[in-house]
């Protein structure tokens, strides 16, 4: 690659960025991966080459396989909710104008509080006896549940936090899709004859279908990562209701100091997301259109 | 192909008015162009007889009947839109059976029709293609085919050739007319390019500020021009008016209420001959040639103006010389702008 003009100048400017995704991204993936191949010595950080062992005695742990049902299980209850609401909630902003930016400040506020503080303010509403969620339950004559104890609604609850704090950072690429249409497309389709939901099914999801697939990858992605609610809130349990794969992964690293079967398991999550990514790839190639 | 009445047809958005009454009868099979500057309101008027906009007053009817409280759909109308608005997903073939499919049409009857329109259109090769891999007068085309295959009882064209190159927009510009040649239904065809207007156009009406200021035949227009904005906006290079005072001298007598003069590019004379007016002394400030003949801007008592001078014996910039305008080429204009005799 040839530089025109100041090079000094780039290369000051690209630095710091790489700089800090080598030695946050880049450094610590390269390192899990090889930590997987390895016994680790928990206090002394001697290593042992232990070739595919720790993925071998990760296929045969109940705990692994229960927190893989738990993380699948986690993402289709948070991420099916978490794309439909916020196409919902993005088609009614753009049908309606009026309070548009208020609307949008609302949802995009649970996006900009970290998640343990979003974990903290709904521990107060999940509280079985003194939380606003049981209050109202029972002003409309229903005994609400102990949300986040009872092995039943625990992983629901955690799935609640994680849909209400994602819906805000969707609806903000939903309503960029949308305003992106043309409107004379939409008129030319009216004039044609097609109905608001024909427009809608025809038209509109269709040319959206682009921020679709990336919306839905990244909410994948994101609660397949899902760590600061769930250690928060529950733990990762009742009875490892809520050990999602990651939340297990954290367990064995850094409470067991299992580093090693730690790492394999971070591969293993690592190929299953990016296997996930290229399927969804895959069978949106028929499905997505790009202008 | 059907008549449309507009009937006081009043818009305002918010409390801006946009058009103040237009009442205007477009006949059965006729070629209308409604032209006019940017914001005059000609495409909203468009809009509201394709039910795009909501009527704010008045009365608008297609072969007779109130369109005011129908859907597009139901007016009997299929529109060309600026930027072609095609269906980006969707191939030609789909682009043209969408409306067909919605009217529920038989398949025989839709492959007929949209083949019919594919043939007229020279769109044959393109049907499986979509419109990305389009050009722009292709793209055109398939609107064209898409407003087409619909039967409509009028076809409405909003700017369709502006973001065509200026051959193109030639080219297109006979299409179109052949092709109502060919369907024969009314037309109503919004543009801001009086050129498209006076080569498409049965009739014109030339709109200015949400009122038509003028309709009638391009001829007309351009010949008996009732106001000095219909004047100077049809016509290319513009009508020159000046404080009819400047002709005083040349020994023109004016109509009582006349203020302004206005004479075309063709009627000055860059070597006055016994019967023109004599206007003075002019410097050449810029000659365009267009071959057959050429556009001189002149400076002429510190104003522009700007004559068609046809021949090879054209001054260079920088000289002077003597004008001259046919008397019976001058147009007279009151202080609101209105035509005097």
């Amino acid at each position: 690659m040839k530089f025109k003009g100041d090079k000094p100048l780039f290369v000051g400017l690209v630095l710091p960025t790489v700089a800090i995704l080598t030695a946050f991204v880049a450094y610590p993936a390269l390192r899990s991966l090889y930590l997987a191949f390895h016994e680790v010595e928990p206090f002394s950080q001697g290593l042992a080459y232990v070739g595919f062992d720790n993925f071998k005695s990760l296929l045969s742990s109940a705990d692994f396989w229960s927190s893989l049902k738990v993380s699948l299980y986690f993402a289709v209850i948070t991420v099916v909710p978490a794309v439909v609401l916020s196409l919902l909630a993005a088609l009614l902003l753009d049908a309606n104008p009026f309070f548009r930016g208020l609307w949008r400040t609302i949802l995009l506020l649970p996006v900009s509080i970290s998640s343990a503080m979003a974990a903290m303010l709904w521990i107060f509403l999940f509280n079985p006896t003194a939380g606003y969620l049981n209050y109202v339950l029972d002003v409309i004559g229903v005994t609400g549940p102990n949300w986040l104890a009872d092995p039943r609604w625990a992983i629901y609850s955690v799935a609640l936090v994680t849909v209400w704090k994602e819906i805000g950072f969707n609806v903000i690429f939903f309503m960029a899709g949308l305003s992106s249409i043309p409107k004379d497309v939409n008129e030319a389709a009216w004039i044609d004859g097609a109905s608001s939901w024909r427009r809608l099914f025809s038209i509109t999801l269709p040319l959206i279908s682009p921020t679709m697939l990336f919306v839905t990858v990244v909410s994948l992605i994101n609660s397949f990562q899902v760590f600061g609610q769930i250690h928060i809130l529950t733990g990762g349990g009742p009875a490892g209701e809520t050990t999602t794969l990651v939340y297990q992964l954290y367990q064995d690293a850094f409470v067991n100091f299992r580093t090693g079967f730690a790492s394999a398991q971070a591969v293993i999550l690592f190929a299953l997301l990016m296997g996930a990514t290229v399927v969804q790839f895959q069978v949106a190639k028929k499905r997505v259109h790009y202008g | 192909m059907a008549k449309v009445d507009f009937k006081q047809v009043k818009k305002s958005f918010g409390d801006r008015p946009i058009l103040k009454g237009i009442d205007l009868t477009i006949g059965s099979g006729e070629f209308l162009v409604l032209v006019g500057p940017s914001g005059c309101g000609k495409s909203t008027l468009l809009r509201l007889l394709a039910g795009l906009e909501e009527l704010t007053s008045g009365e608008i009817e297609i072969g007779g009947r109130s369109v005011g409280g129908l859907p597009p759909t139901e007016r009997g109308i299929a529109m060309v839109f600026q930027n072609y608005a095609l269906y980006p997903h969707m191939t030609v073939r789909q682009n043209l059976e969408f409306g067909l499919k919605l009217a529920k049409t038989s398949e025989a009857e839709m492959k007929r029709r949209v083949d019919d329109a594919a043939k007229l259109l020279g769109l044959e090769d393109q049907l499986s293609k979509k419109p990305g891999q389009l050009s722009g007068g292709q793209k055109q085309r398939v609107a064209m085919g898409r407003a087409m295959v619909r039967d409509p009882k009028v076809f409405l064209f909003d700017e369709p050739l502006s973001n065509l190159d200026a051959q193109l927009r030639v080219r297109m510009r006979a299409e179109i007319s052949l092709l109502h040649q060919r369907v024969k239904s009314t037309v109503v065809y919004v543009t801001h390019d009086q050129v498209e207007a006076m080569t498409l156009a049965d009739r014109i009406a030339v709109m200015n500020g949400g009122v038509v200021e003028q309709l009638g035949t391009p001829l007309e227009l351009y010949n008996d021009p009732h106001t000095q904005f219909v004047a100077q906006f049809i016509g290319t290079p513009s009508m020159n008016v000046v404080p009819k005072d400047w002709l005083s001298g040349a020994g023109a007598s004016f109509p009582a209420g006349a203020v302004n003069a206005g004479f075309r590019p063709e009627a000055i004379t860059l070597v006055p001959s016994g019967q023109d007016l004599k206007l003075g002394s002019a410097e050449v400030v810029l000659v365009e040639p267009l071959g057959s003949t050429n556009y001189v801007h002149l400076r002429w008592n510190d104003t522009l103006i700007v004559a068609e001078h046809r021949g090879t014996n054209v001054k260079a910039i920088g000289e002077k010389c003597d004008l001259g305008v046919n008397a019976s080429a001058v147009y007279w204009f009151d202080g609101q702008g209105k035509r005097v005799r």
